[in-house]
């Protein structure tokens, strides 16, 4: 690889879009306002389980303001959501009652507090049934049906080697069960959709979204319309973590089927506590590992069963079934690996994709594990994790061998050089403090890969003036993929990022390019991105080179110009090359496809080719525990991960910054807590998100591995410091207090009972 | 009922019914959306306001309340010449922005803070913003904005 130098990437970039959202210009889907807009207020069941048996609104109709009410036979469509098989949501229920957040009438009134006082009018009668609450519950035979297909949404299995055979082989064996517990996504904004109908047939929704196009499918399916007849235009977008998927589809199919209705705009803004409960949650999990090594300390098999509690739907139960199943063995060369995993309907509130997407529940489990063996094999932790780490060419779980991008080892040599100067924790303890340091190794599958379709689509136009406009089919959401974007159109095209502009999502204008999940945005978004703006560069460089009466390969951009090679003063503004080639007849818009190759993939074995590559992370945590009050210091957290190529330094410190508190957050603070199936916490009150008193002092290391797969060599962050920060601080937390927990969260009551014990 | 109040350096006029919230008054009746609902309970800070140069939630206060004093939201803190002020920069230029929704709550209440104090100590910050929820950024580049604009007033003088 030859060593190339850049101006626009690799360096710390400030956001595009950060003036309008520190100006509060920024307008976000609430802020809207539509001439006659109405408002849509949901009345939910209230109770997890049951049977409709009567709905009597005729109370709440007669409230003046109130214009309409929705039933589930008013939907023009099959009054169904869902994002992969089984499709099994309804928008609003008519018959069973499948978790208490059920919508089951949606009120339209000319305001907001006129139709939540009208929800509350509304007489539902219902027939309660014992809820199924626990995943052993759900799965006994014989037990209620959640759904008529059974309870088990989806189960799958990972055959490598021979496991029996790995056992056999192995010279100590550990096994144990672990928990993880609900998480609530907590984005700061909650969910919000206006649905537009236009003079001539057709429907613009602006959504507070992660996924327009899932969007326009549901949308038009319900509204019995078809799917080019509506607009969905991704509004500023506070914060989504996997959590502004299903729910905007819910929201979004039911106010555009009011305002196609009544012929008027309507807006539906969750309040926080329905968006708590009536949006998906992380998964929790009972994960049972078994794990055997040589006495050297050679990993020779791993036999793991993963149980998921996927809740009322399946949402994205299956991917995250299968992204739980694929990681369970961790970033380790491990020839014998068993794995099954299965994800059940219980009745409480459905549960889905949550950054990590199932990889944090795993590597906690994993990476506590390989602790425990460590300890038995009286092996350094962090020895037996570079022993048996991934190097290039080893096989992971499904046997795929990649042969650059495997930078594992590097951030462990990284983490070993900050352990030098870390004080030997032992020595410190005291009367009031326990130290400890805790480790943890993590892979995060970047890109859909076989799970599913991972087409991305972009354009790049440029104008006379020499100027671009992106286009792309993902969307920003707060994580800074716009400015990355703008980054990789910017470098090719040898101009400043002021020149650059990126669209909001428009289903109108881009090709469907899926979600945008799976910390596939720089990667699989970033390429095609990068492929639309080499074709607008061939065309540049080929004016130019008419310009100069040069070969091409003597032409450079750079710096809004188009320059000689070696020639300083031979330069021409990029903007009139643009204008040539415009009135040349030389396409200065590109539009360009990037699409994973197509992997060779055994969906009963899960052995292939998965993922077009992996981000690979170590995390050291230094703690210390208050033996009085069980409160947890975090003194030191550092993340080291192979990103392939920095784009944006910024950007990837933040994603790193912030998604490790989230993995602090799911492993020391934040419980969902359910009684008869009801969370009693859909507050910031009672649900603990971290706040600045709570942060960590994260540092963030970067590593660089090339991945051809991606723009410049770059691969996805959003999701992989979370999985990292969790494993980490569970094992520090062990360290310092010599007792193994084996559940998230580890909250500090948890602490103080087990250390006053 | 009628009351009379400053927002953003402007003089306001506003029939409100006694009930109204502040927030709904500053965002339905104003139009300054720059002003966001996380939670209306108190508990996000993303509807913080500055009422007589103090962080206050909107979403508490009742419209009412606002009689005869000086509001300022986030749409009133750019220069004259509406060139950010040296908060709002150094929020960009920390990336101490995501996804935008907390920050306007956050800026004002960092504002409140460096206006009575300008060169605060971490704990102080700290107090200063542990009203204000950011899921986005893990906090410490927000501290690092703070921190720079105490430090280019340093430089300044």
């Amino acid at each position: 690889m030859v060593k190339k130098s850049f101006t626009k990437i690799g360096i710390a970039v400030k956001k595009i879009d950060g003036v309008e959202l520190v100006t509060g210009k920024a307008k976000f889907t609430a802020d809207m306002k539509f001439p006659n807009m109405l408002y849509g207020y949901a009345c939910r069941a209230n109770v997890a389980a049951g049977r409709i048996k009567k709905i009597d609104y005729s109370t709440a109709l007669a409230i003046p303001g109130v214009v309409t009410i929705l039933l589930a036979k008013d939907i023009p469509g099959p009054n169904i959501i869902g994002i992969l098989p089984p499709f099994d949501q309804p928008l609003l229920a008519s018959e069973e009652i499948r978790y208490e957040g059920e919508s089951i009438a949606l009120i339209i009134a000319k305001t907001k507090a006129v139709a939540k006082s009208a929800a509350a009018k509304i007489i539902i009668e219902i027939d309660p049934w014992n809820p199924i609450l626990r995943v052993d519950e759900a799965s006994k035979e014989g037990v209620r049906k959640i759904h008529p297909q059974g309870n088990v949404i989806f189960s799958k299995k990972l055959i490598k080697g021979d496991v029996k055979k790995g056992f056999e082989e192995a010279e100590v064996i550990v096994e144990n069960t672990y928990h993880t517990g609900f998480q609530e996504h907590a984005y700061l904004e909650p969910e919000a959709v206006c649905a537009v109908p236009m003079a001539n047939g057709r429907i613009t929704i602006y959504a507070s979204c992660q996924s327009p196009f899932h969007l326009r499918t549901h949308i038009s399916a319900n509204l019995n319309v078809p799917a080019s007849r509506v607009e969905v235009i991704q509004a500023y977008t506070g914060g989504s973590f996997g959590g502004k998927d299903d729910v905007a589809a819910e929201i979004g199919s039911l106010a555009s089927i009011a305002a196609v209705k009544l012929g008027k705009p309507v807006m539906i803004a969750h309040e926080r506590e329905e968006s708590i409960i009536g949006s998906n949650l992380r998964h929790a999990s009972r994960i049972h590992y078994k794990t055997g090594a040589k006495k050297d300390g050679t990993i020779v098999a791993r036999e793991i069963e993963i149980l998921l509690d996927g809740g009322a739907y399946a949402s994205e139960s299956p991917f995250v079934v299968m992204k739980a199943l694929i990681h369970a063995a961790g970033p380790y060369n491990i020839p014998h690996v068993f794995v099954k995993s299965t994800a059940v309907y219980t009745n409480k509130t459905y549960c889905g994709a949550c950054r990590g997407f199932g990889v944090p529940q795993v590597t906690f489990a994993s990476e506590s594990q390989v602790d425990e063996l460590a300890a038995a094999l009286k092996i350094d932790p962090l020895e037996l994790r570079y022993k048996n780490g991934l190097r290039h060419g080893d096989a992971t779980a499904t046997g795929q061998v990649f042969n650059q991008s495997v930078g594992l080892i590097e951030t462990i040599n990284k983490i070993k050089e900050k352990k030098k100067h870390s004080h030997p924790t032992e020595e410190l303890n005291n009367s009031r403090w326990l130290y400890g340091t805790g480790f943890s190794c993590m892979l995060q599958g970047i890109s859909n890969g076989a799970e599913g379709i991972d087409v991305v689509g972009a354009s790049v136009q440029m104008s006379q003036d020499g100027s671009v406009l992106i286009g792309v089919g993902l969307t920003d959401m707060g994580q800074g993929s716009r400015t990355v974007f703008a980054q990789i159109v910017a470098e090719v095209l040898g101009i400043t990022i002021d020149k650059v502009t990126v669209k909001q999502v428009d289903t109108d204008s881009v090709h469907d390019s899926g979600p945008t999940v799976a910390s596939r945005g720089t990667t699989v978004g970033g390429m095609a991105v990068f492929k639309a703006a080499q074709e607008v560069k061939k065309s540049l460089v080929k004016m130019a080179s008419l310009m100069f009466k040069s070969e091409e390969d003597q032409i450079i951009l750079k710096d809004n110009f188009v320059f000689l090679k070696n020639n300083n003063l031979a330069k021409i503004p990029t903007k009139e090359v643009a204008s040539a080639a415009y009135w040349t007849g030389f396409p200065i818009m590109d539009l360009a496809f990037s699409k994973a190759p197509e992997a060779n993939y055994n969906h009963e074995t899960h052995q292939g080719d998965i993922y077009i590559a992996y981000n690979f992370g170590t995390h050291m945590m230094n703690i210390r525990v208050d033996r009085y009050t069980g409160k947890v210091e975090v003194l030191q957290h550092i993340a080291a991960h192979d990103v392939g190529k920095v784009i944006n330094l910024l950007g990837i410190e933040g994603q790193v910054e912030g998604g490790s508190l989230f993995g602090f957050g799911l492993a020391h603070m934040e419980k969902v807590i359910f009684q008869e199936g009801k969370i009693i916490n859909a507050n910031f009150a009672d649900y603990a998100v971290p706040t600045v008193k709570d942060r960590i002092p994260t540092e963030t290391i970067l590593v660089e591995d090339y991945n051809p797969t991606g723009p410049f060599g770059a691969k996805g962050i959003g999701e992989p410091p979370v999985a990292g920060a969790a494993a980490a601080f569970a094992n520090a937390v062990a360290d310092a207090t010599g007792v193994r927990f084996r559940k998230l969260p580890i909250t500090r009551e948890d602490i103080l009972m087990a250390i006053t014990n | 009922m009628i009351i009379e109040f400053t927002c953003n350096g402007e003089m306001k006029r506003a029939d409100v019914p006694a009930d109204m919230r502040a927030i709904d008054l500053i965002r339905d009746v104003l139009g300054l959306t720059g002003t966001k609902e996380g939670c209306g309970r108190g508990e996000c800070g993303a509807c913080t306001i500055l009422l007589d140069g103090k962080p206050v939630s909107s979403c508490l206060l009742y419209a009412p309340k606002l009689n005869g004093r000086k509001v300022q939201t986030i749409e009133g803190i750019t220069e004259k010449d509406g060139k950010l002020s040296p908060i709002q920069e150094a929020f960009i230029e920390e990336g101490a922005v995501q996804c935008g929704f907390c920050t306007p709550g956050m800026i004002l209440s960092s504002k409140a803070l460096l206006e009575k104090n300008p060169y605060p100590s971490d704990e102080e910050i700290e107090e200063a913003i542990s009203g204000n929820i950011c899921r986005c950024t893990g906090y410490t580049k927000i501290i690092k904005a703070i921190k720079s604009v105490s430090d280019k007033m340093d430089m300044g003088n």
